[in-house]
């Protein structure tokens, strides 16, 4: 409609323009407007030249006038009358008038309706902004200017959802308006609609980051919410951006004293004091700012407080001598700084009280803060007739705000009369019956007027109103004493309560309850012990305790310093104490022991002696005494000590009575031996024998005595061991004693503790003990059967690893080396060979699997590593050396021996030894044999001469052989011979390698040996020589010699009949037979052939294929049919040799051309096709190809 | 009019000084100046040089709120937080009394002009309490009246009542509280009088004018000073100009001009005729919670002084004319 004015560079030659165009057209409103327009800014633009200015915008006005008149519905021309009647002639009521109609004409003219709105403000008149804002707003959804002003008017007004709307509607106009944004989340947080606020503020920052308001703001409800870090990161921002706003520092400061408190729940004190401290300068800085804030002194009071409460002592560790008045000035400088702390919070509270004395709550701040003042004074005034000044305090804040059920617990806790006592906690009770914390400070007050049933009953209310409060866990764990609960309940409770709470009371109870009840070591305690030091430096308590808790993680140095720190606030402190002699004894009784347990033997022995000197040696400290000089190697005084000690048995109380018993029995047994400790024994009384320890002792000491000297005591014991644990530990050491026999000292009868343990595994079948001790009985045993006994009488627990008894192996290990000893003579995995074994197929990856979960599991156990190392070589040498193989294995070989050894371990050595063994193998078997010799030879070096260097010196003949270094070779053969192992598989090899080489024709020494070694074997013997049969037989073979050959194998299937033993032999037979040696041959295959057939478990290849050819060649039509399906099945699917198609085709013509019924494998498919099969396998043999060709043509 | 600074001692106290008064001259020795502070302690200062007079008094176990003087300059009270009054003798500085409240129930006290009567500002149980200060036993206790249609607050009884003046003939009492209710008493037939009306804030100074009992100036936390016909209860006038909180205020003795402390750090001086402040003192770092003209007689006659003290643990001390 309007053409907009690009400004000519004549700007008169325009004005003319516009004035001969209006001249022309003088009832034109647009006319008009456009010269109005022209001149208003010409007017505008000449401000400076306020009369020139004026009188152009008269003009305009006039100009515009005339447009209104003529055309009444232009909204534009009522705008500039409007701004002509505010600015120039001053006119409010026509402005407004003018406005008015502009907007009433053009909803959207925000320009008008801003200027109408800002008249209408500035006369006050709010209710009429606002219906003009609405009547916009209902007339154009795109009205934005009055839903911002509405919107805005809204929240001012406090009418916050109509607001919230109104805001949204204008945030869709004017998306980048920070303001909108800001009034918006102000009004979400007015509603309680946090998220939500949290995000408007949160753009409104992103839309311009200098948002103090939305920053101050955010952080609150941040803080509201608990996220106190983010809150914190707020105020920061604010802080930075605007240093002298109170409220940021303030939000600050509350925000860290919050997260402090979320700290010190945690335990972590260090942390919550350095928050504090950084709180108490933001909290400094507001109060310097604006000094009459009074909620800004109590905050800072409350910092103060809070930080007075959790400022730890500073645990320097000094090491292990502890310099005492070190220790005395860092409690004391501690002290102090909370001291001057809490004096700091006290004027805080009472400069927040001089400024509002009405505000109850400061009087109970004050009260609080005096009663902690107080308790770090430790001024204990008795005086019950005066009222104290916490109490007073108290009092005023419930006499201003008698209602508030919080003051009365207050009142009740700071009172100093029982009877006020209860009485302020019953009036809280009255006012709100569900006040856990009210219930619990009964139950306190109940507890100590000896009230128990009640102190129980207001426990038990408090808990079950409220269980995240820590007080009544405390109080319950403290009825422990009263014998109402046992004391694993105690303890929990009491720990429920610390992790609820980490005070330093309550830590220091729980770690006396876990004292009581075995939890010591316990990670809990520690962290709550620590905590307690930190908190309670002054108390010899938390030091005693910190100390039996770290030797009871066995770390002893740690634990003599926390003795003596205890020695020293003992000494420091003795006011804390009444018995104080008692405890000065108890901690330097554990002082000593520590230094024992530590090796400290002189010291410990010293602090003995200074007790002794005191005639403070009590029975604990005798033990003591007599293990340090024991260990000094004065056994002569460890001797009278200990009889001294025994002396004073008689009137111990039971378990400590047996623990000296049991002392004096070990230091008897180790200094005079044990005739001595037997005669001592003896002179006992039967009735200190009965307890569990001293059975025991008696027990292991029976088992080593071939005599059975103390066998007359051991069945009133086992009797009276009713501790199931310890009945399982009889029976194991038992079957120890069984293992000794009086016949041979030398070696041990196996058998014998095999059957006591098998007996006694029926009585306790879940016993892991006894299982593991059977299972390494049974892998010792040398029975080939027992290795799979073992392995499935051991338990692989399943979690985490128990802990087995010292000098028995893990249920880990025995199955590995089960399935080492497995791998040596039985095939594995049957993809790679087809095992005879009779004795079931083993499971070769289970164990492997399991190897690596045990080594994954303990990455440090060097046994874990050698077993999987041994698994691993085993696995490689099954298939064959595959590349991939023998790289892990070699990798897994050479890891397991970078680890340093102590050499003089004759064990570790060899075990060392065979790992180098496997090594050079590897290096062998991957074409490396100089690699071969370097291990060979390393392995020689390493095992001690008295050893058996046999294997090292055969890998390195097999070496010389590869190198084809037969001077060498023949040398370390004869060093081979030389050795005279007792081991039958040396001599068979040495024998294939006598043949294989041609070293040495002289069998006899070899066989002699032999015959020697396997005769020692026993019941094995025969397998034995059946496997020297065998290797005789190959060496017949490699010259040719084939009767001979089948004479050996005959011997050897008489010695055992395994169906490996048989196929060969009849292998040799047929071999025989097509030599045309004669036709018995033919016969003695058929019965060896069937015999394997029938032998073996699985069905084995070729033999049923020779059986097949040998029954062909007798004329047996149907048994070769037979024996040529039965050799179809023996072999797996994808293994199937192209012979065996060939003979299918066979099988498949015969039964075609016969057109039987049967439907075999053969039958399956046609000739040509099993030809073809046999082709596609086989491409190279031209028989195949000939008899294709001869069924096509 | 003007105030000129004469001396002022930095870290008077240890802490905050909260209270200030004047101890009229005796025969023997001068006008003496008396604080009370957060530290729990009461000391006393010579005029003019403000050297202390004798060791710190202890005796109270938290912040001194109020001191006040009996107009003989031989007995002085100061009351502190813990709602202990210590009523002691001026220059053996033995302890006379202890006049104990419920907590909470003590502020501010002034002595009647006779000296027979001390009024303490009672705090929380809204009323003013009156100890006779021969026996040191409470004799009358004036509680305020809730004004009418006034919404019950919920601080507990309703009131905390914070200052109290005497007028100069010592026959009415006013006292100011937390809400800005102003009420005069009757004292001779202990009977409330009426509210003065005017201020919503905490009032927490008073004082009526030497010269006319009638006029009574007020320090309320609404930043203004009002000056109240107290028996015809109507609002004479206002005087703005602190920026924060008046805590203190005091009339000088010819009653042509007043002194207030406030929480903007400031001391000003105001012209009662012209009803503006003329003078303005800046020397406090913190808020001036007190500020005093030193009463008539001994030596030094007729020239005015002025002391002020402060958050900042000073005093100050001004020449007056």
């Amino acid at each position: 409609m309007r053409p907009e004015m690009s400004r000519p560079h004549g700007a008169e030659d325009l004005l003319r323009q516009l004035q001969e165009t209006l001249d022309s057209d003088p009832d034109n409103p647009l006319h008009h407007y456009n010269i109005g327009f022209f001149l208003w800014k010409k007017g505008e633009s000449v401000d400076d030249q306020a009369d020139q200015s004026k009188q152009l915008r008269e003009r305009a006005a006039e100009h515009f006038l005339a447009s209104a008149k003529l055309n009444p519905s232009d909204g534009v021309a009522f705008r500039f009358l409007g701004h002509y009647y505010r600015t120039v002639s001053v006119d409010a009521q026509r402005s407004a008038k003018c406005y008015q109609r502009a907007v009433a004409l053009d909803p959207h003219d925000s320009e008008a309706g801003e200027a109408l709105c800002d008249l209408l403000d500035g006369e006050g008149k709010e209710s009429l902004e606002i219906a003009v804002c609405r009547e916009a707003s209902e007339k154009s959804p795109r009205a934005f200017w009055a839903f911002q002003r509405l919107g805005y008017l809204q929240v001012h007004q406090r009418r916050w959802s109509e607001a919230i709307q109104s805001l949204q509607h204008a945030i869709r106009g004017f998306p980048a308006c920070a303001d909108l944004w800001e009034a918006l989340g102000l009004a979400y947080h007015r509603l309680g609609m946090f998220t939500a606020a949290v995000k408007s503020y949160g753009r409104a920052i992103e839309l311009e980051n200098s948002r103090i308001f939305a920053l101050v703001e955010s952080g609150h409800i941040q803080l509201m919410l608990g996220s106190f870090r983010k809150g914190v990161e707020q105020f920061r921002c604010a802080m930075e951006l605007a240093p002298h706003n109170i409220s940021a520092h303030l939000g600050l400061a509350s925000g860290l004293l919050g997260w402090s408190k979320d700290c010190i729940k945690s335990g972590a004190f260090g942390w919550a004091a350095d928050l504090l401290q950084e709180a108490s300068e933001a909290a400094k800085v507001s109060t310097c700012l604006s000094g009459n804030l009074y909620s800004a002194w109590k905050l800072d009071g409350d910092i103060k407080i809070a930080y007075a409460k959790c400022y730890p002592w500073g645990t320097g560790r000094i090491g292990y001598e502890i310099d005492e008045d070190l220790l005395k000035s860092s409690i004391i400088s501690w002290k102090k700084t909370c001291y001057s702390a809490g004096i700091s919070a006290k004027h805080s509270y009472q400069r927040a009280l001089h400024l509002a004395p009405w505000q109850a709550n400061i009087y109970t701040d004050i009260a609080l803060s005096l009663d902690f003042i107080d308790s770090l004074e430790e001024r204990n005034n008795n005086d019950l007739e005066i009222w104290q000044l916490p109490e007073r305090m108290a009092l005023g804040g419930l006499l201003l705000e008698g209602v508030n059920k919080d003051f009365w617990v207050l009142l009740g806790c700071l009172a100093s009369r029982d009877a006020l006592k209860q009485h302020a906690l019953i009036r809280a009770l009255q006012l709100d019956v569900s006040l856990s914390s009210s219930w619990a400070y009964l139950g306190t007050l109940y507890r100590n007027l000896g009230e128990k049933q009640l102190a129980c009953q207001a426990f038990d209310r408090a808990r079950s109103i409220d269980p995240s409060l820590a007080f009544p866990w405390a109080g319950m764990s403290a009825s422990y004493h009263d014998g109402l609960c046992s004391t694993n309940e105690a303890f929990e409770s009491c720990l429920w309560a610390v992790q609820t709470l980490p005070l330093a009371e309550f830590q220091v109870g729980l770690c006396a309850l876990a004292v009581l009840s075995g939890h010591l070591s316990s990670p809990l305690v520690i962290g709550a012990i620590g905590q307690a030091v930190q908190r309670a430096p002054y108390l010899p308590e938390s030091h005693n305790l910190h100390g039996l808790v770290c030797e009871s993680r066995t770390d002893y140095q740690s634990a003599i310093v926390a003795y003596q720190q205890a020695r020293c606030a003992l000494r420091m402190f003795p006011n804390f104490r009444s018995d104080l002699q008692s405890c000065f004894t108890d901690v330097s009784v554990n002082l000593a022991r520590s230094l024992c347990k530590a090796g400290h033997a002189i010291d410990a022995a010293q602090e003995c002696e200074n007790l002794k000197k005191e005639g403070f040696l009590d029975s604990k400290g005798l033990q003591i005494y007599a293990v340090a000089l024991w260990k000094l190697g004065q056994y002569n005084l460890a001797l009278t000590v200990a009889r001294k000690l025994a002396e004073n048995v008689s009137t111990m109380k039971e378990p400590c009575a047996a623990a000296a018993l049991g002392l004096i029995c070990t230091l008897l047994y180790n200094i005079s031996g044990y005739d001595s400790v037997v005669t001592t024994i003896r002179k006992f009384p039967s009735e200190f024998l009965q307890n569990t320890r001293m059975s025991l002792i008696v027990c292991a000491l029976n088992a080593l005595d071939t005599n059975k000297q103390l066998q007359s005591l051991l069945p009133t014991i086992s009797q009276t061991a009713v501790s199931l644990g310890i009945a399982i530990e009889i029976h194991s050491i038992t079957a120890i004693n069984k293992l000794i026999t009086q016949e041979s000292p030398q070696t041990v009868a196996i058998d014998r503790g095999v059957d006591y343990l098998r007996k006694a595994l029926h009585m306790y079948p879940n016993s892991l003990l006894i299982r593991n001790h059977l299972g390494l009985l049974l892998l010792s045993s040398g029975d080939w059967m027992a290795l799979q006994k073992a392995a499935r009488c051991v338990v692989i627990p399943t979690g985490h690893l128990h802990p087995v008894k010292k000098g028995f192996r893990l249920p880990y290990e025995i199955h590995g080396a089960m399935a080492v000893a497995c791998g040596c003579f039985c095939s594995i995995n049957p993809k790679f060979s087809f095992p005879t074994c009779n004795d079931g197929v083993m499971h070769g990856t289970r164990h492997l699997h399991l190897l690596q979960r045990w080594l994954h599991q303990e990455p440090w156990n060097q046994n874990a590593r050698y077993l999987l190392a041994l698994i691993v070589f085993q696995k490689a040498h099954e298939e064959n050396f595959p590349q991939q193989l023998c790289i892990i294995s070699k990798r897994l070989v050479l890891d397991a021996l970078s680890t340093e050894v102590f050499l003089g371990d004759n064990k570790l050595s060899q075990s060392r030894s065979l790992l180098l063994l496997c090594a050079s193998e590897i290096s062998l078997q991957s074409g490396d044999s100089v690699g071969c010799m370097h291990h060979a030879s390393n392995a020689l070096g390493l095992l001690p001469t008295n050893s058996d260097l046999f294997f090292a010196h055969l890998q390195l003949c097999r070496a010389y052989a590869v190198q084809e270094d037969y001077s060498n070779l023949r040398n370390e053969y004869t060093k081979c011979l030389q050795m005279k192992t007792v081991h039958p598989i040396c001599w068979i090899l040495l024998k294939y390698f006598e043949s294989r080489y041609s070293l040495q024709n002289n069998l006899d020494i070899i066989h002699t040996n032999f015959q020697a070694c396997a005769a020692r074997k026993g019941s094995s013997s025969t397998n034995w020589s059946a496997n020297f049969e065998l290797v005789c037989a190959q060496c017949y073979l490699w010259d040719q010699d084939y009767f001979l050959a089948e004479q050996a194998l005959a011997h050897a299937c008489v010695a055992n009949m395994d169906s490996c033993l048989l196929l060969c032999h009849g292998a040799i037979c047929m071999e025989l037979v097509r030599q045309q040696a004669g036709l018995q041959f033919l016969s003695r295959a058929v019965t060896s052939l069937t015999k394997a057939q029938k032998c073996s478990t699985m069905l084995l290849p070729i033999v049923s294929l020779l059986l097949a050819q040998a029954e062909a060649s007798l004329g047996a039509k149907a048994k070769w049919e037979q024996n040529l399906t039965l050799e179809w099945f023996a072999w797996p699917a994808e293994r199937r040799p192209a012979e065996l198609y060939f003979q299918m085709h066979l099988l498949a013509r015969q039964s075609s051309t016969v057109s039987n019924q049967d439907s075999g494998v053969g039958s399956t498919q046609s000739p040509e096709r099993w030809i073809l099969r046999a082709i596609h396998l086989n491409p190279s043999c031209l028989r195949y190809w000939r008899i294709l060709h001869k069924c096509y043509s | 009019m003007k105030l000129a600074g004469l001396k002022s001692v930095e870290n008077a106290h240890d802490e905050s000084i909260w209270a200030a008064a004047w101890v009229p001259a005796t025969d023997s020795r001068p006008a003496l100046l008396l604080t009370g502070s957060l530290d729990e302690t009461v000391r006393m200062w010579r005029p003019d040089e403000l050297t202390p007079v004798a060791p710190a008094s202890k005796g109270h176990a938290l912040g001194v709120v109020s001191v006040a003087a009996h107009p003989s300059g031989a007995v002085a009270a100061s009351s502190s937080l813990d709602s202990f009054i210590r009523v002691f003798d001026i220059d053996s500085n033995a302890s006379i009394a202890t006049l104990e409240a419920p907590p909470s129930e003590v502020w501010s006290m002034q002595f009647d002009p006779k000296g027979t009567i001390l009024a303490v500002a009672g705090g929380g149980s809204a009323s003013v309490k009156l100890w006779d200060t021969s026996s040191w036993q409470l004799v009358c206790s004036l509680p305020v009246p809730r004004p009418e249609g006034a919404r019950p607050d919920k601080t507990g009884s309703g009131k905390f009542v914070l200052s109290v003046a005497w007028s100069p003939d010592g026959k009415k009492l006013a006292c100011g509280s937390m809400d800005g209710t102003i009420a005069v008493f009757d004292v001779a037939r202990s009977k409330f009088l009426h509210h003065l009306d005017g201020h919503y804030m905490p009032v927490r100074s008073m004082v009526f004018s030497p010269v006319d009992p009638r006029v009574l100036f007020t320090a309320c936390d609404d930043t203004h000073i009002h000056m109240y016909d107290a028996e015809g209860k109507s609002l004479v006038g206002a005087m703005s100009g602190h920026t924060s909180w008046v805590l203190s205020v005091d009339a000088s003795l010819d009653g042509a001009a007043i002194a207030t402390g406030s929480s903007d750090r400031t001391v000003k001086l105001w012209d009662l005729s012209m009803r503006t402040a003329v003078q303005t003192m800046t020397n406090h770092s913190d808020q001036v919670w007190s500020v005093a003209f030193r009463p008539p007689g001994g030596t030094g006659l007729r020239v005015g002084r002025l002391a002020s003290v402060s958050d900042d643990k000073s005093i100050s001390l001004y020449d007056y004319s």
